[in-house]
């Protein structure tokens, strides 16, 4: 008797119970990639000792998505990635939202997320470590700077969005405020060093981009702005006054970025071409560093070709000027050399770092061959002049090489 | 031999006009969502994964093939009118930044079908010679 009410029961939860999960099925979506590069170049650190080959760029990265009901959604990530000195590989959260869709129909969609957000600017900054999407083993350095990735990749805060469904094209606008996630590479790009005190991102920073894909995203426009305040806290050695100390006191870096982007997507042929500016602005924190103000110009074009579905080959330059009104910076070299002679007065050497640590120019070519749907086997090569897409966290500035070569290979996978 | 170059261009013809009708493929969804009318704009806005509930509340539930299924490619180009890897660039951009989700992947047609039969709220495609009553086949997108 117990057997059978047993039996009627479970008659009654089992199909409930299967339609249940056939239903979490669809609210919970689990993805994950994995991706190890080899990187060697002529000369130069790039993640890693790459001059002499290095296996030091990893990136592991696992996400879920889970509906709460038809317009409220939950996702996160959670990231490991390896770049040489520059990042160790210690698990992160990427990102973690809610997504509430506040309006919906055929017509347009308009919502919020709330939560750690992936920052969206130009055409890959949201997805820039996940190596399937991107074009090449590396993202254009010229305008997704690896060497200081975490200030823009993801800020904590509330981004609106809408989405307008025309039938011309589909105009998506997302933009908000938070405060972004900066760490030492920072430090290193912006001061050129690991100084004592502390860099902090007390202030929120905004960020905004404008996207249209005219006819299904056969043609895609985007222009993207952000603006991001930093705090230097300057403590210990740092406030030593000159000759003894640098004499730094607490301060800002204040950026303004823009970017405008473009693409054509074709069923063989992609082109796709972006340019950025940047506007740093050092205020407070020396004099010296006050006269390094500068207006950056970075900017790419890029065109790829589809052999097949699987088979795909791209070419790409890329160039990147620390100061646009100073272009090679020779300039900014000279006053290097008149500084190190000054300070060598005071029996401090330094070498002058030359003209082309800041700018770069690079040739890429590369291809990749899907394997599978999840796996893709990648090489690259890049010839280039100039050292301002690296890090002084790996190179000594004033030692790097002017022309130097670079060559990669890498396995990604994704689910 | 011209006239028999003529017939082979007319046979060319006659095949290419019948060619979409041969493999034709048609939207389904699942039989509680009747009265739909889908212009291309909306479907492209529903396969890329950017509107999240049909007009009565449901959720949307999308299934696709894989990439290379020869239906999947089809329909993207004809009904569409994008190329496989511009959906498939948009739904990893939008699962791997929070912002959205994958569909859901089916391995055949008959997968397809049964999927969209029991799953509220289901859109999908499938070609014309595979379509019964479990299913309701949506009109060409205006």
């Amino acid at each position: 008797m117990k057997a059978l009410l047993w039996l009627i029961a479970s008659g009654f939860v089992w199909p409930a119970f299967a339609e249940t999960a056939n239903t979490s099925n669809t609210r919970l979506h689990w993805n994950g990639f994995a991706s190890q590069a080899f990187v060697h170049t002529s000369d130069n650190r790039f993640f890693g000792d790459s001059d002499n080959g290095s296996f030091d760029f990893t990136e592991i990265g696992l996400n879920g998505s889970y509906l709460l009901s038809p317009r409220l959604r939950l996702a996160g990530q959670v990231l490991s990635r390896r770049a040489g000195d520059l990042y160790s590989g210690s698990p992160q959260v990427d990102y973690a939202l809610l997504d509430a869709t506040l309006f919906s129909s055929a017509q347009s969609t308009f919502g919020m997320y709330l939560g750690r957000i992936k920052n969206p600017i130009g055409l890959y900054n949201e997805t820039r470590d996940v190596a399937h999407t991107r074009e090449g083993i590396f993202l254009p350095q010229a305008i997704y700077f690896d060497k200081v990735r975490n200030l823009t990749v993801s800020s904590d805060g509330l981004h609106l969005y809408g989405r307008l469904y025309r039938d011309s094209g589909t105009w998506s606008l997302q933009g908000g405020i938070g405060y972004p996630i900066v760490d030492k590479n920072f430090e290193y790009a912006y001061m050129g060093q690991d100084w004592d005190g502390k860099i902090r991102s007390n202030d929120l920073a905004a960020f905004g981009r404008l996207l249209y894909e005219h006819n299904g995203g056969r043609w895609i426009y985007a222009f993207t702005g952000a603006s991001v305040r930093t705090d230097f806290r300057a403590s210990g050695a740092d406030t030593v006054a000159f000759p003894a100390g640098p004499g730094l006191n607490s301060g800002n870096i204040d950026i303004d970025y823009s970017v405008f982007s473009a693409q054509f997507n074709g069923e063989k042929w992609q082109f796709t071409t972006e340019v950025a500016f940047q506007a740093a602005r050092y205020r407070n924190i020396s004099a010296a560093f006050e006269a390094q103000d500068f207006n950056s110009i970075g900017y790419y074009s890029q065109l790829s070709y589809n052999f097949t579905s699987r088979w795909q080959g791209f070419v790409r330059y890329e160039e990147f000027q620390l100061n646009h009104d100073d272009w090679n910076a020779s300039n900014r070299a000279r006053q290097n050399r008149e500084e190190s002679a000054f300070l060598a007065n005071f029996g401090i050497d330094r070498s002058p770092i030359p003209a082309h640590a800041y700018y770069s120019k690079i040739w890429a070519f590369g291809g990749h061959w899907d394997v599978t749907p999840q796996w893709r086997v990648r090489a690259e090569y890049q010839i280039v002049e100039g050292t301002a897409t690296l890090s002084p966290r790996e190179n000594d500035m004033s030692q790097t090489d002017k022309h130097w070569n670079l060559f990669a290979l890498s396995l990604s996978y994704h689910f | 031999m011209t006239q028999i170059r003529m017939i082979k261009i007319s046979l060319v013809i006659v095949l290419m006009a019948f060619a979409p009708f041969i493999k034709a493929e048609t939207v389904i969804v699942h039989p509680t969502l009747n009265d739909l009318h889908l212009t291309k704009t909306t479907l492209r806005a529903i396969f890329a994964m950017r509107i999240p509930q049909w007009p009565d509340g449901t959720p949307v539930n999308v299934f696709v093939l894989d990439d290379e299924h020869p239906l999947h490619m089809q329909f993207c180009k004809s009904l569409l009118g994008m190329f496989p890897y511009q959906l498939r660039r948009i739904w990893d951009q939008q699962a791997f930044s929070g912002t959205g989700v994958r569909p859901n992947r089916v391995s055949s047609e008959a997968e397809m079908r049964q999927r969209i039969a029991n799953t509220p709220g289901a859109i999908g495609y499938i070609s014309d010679a595979e379509i019964d009553a479990t299913v309701t086949a949506l009109g060409a997108p205006s």
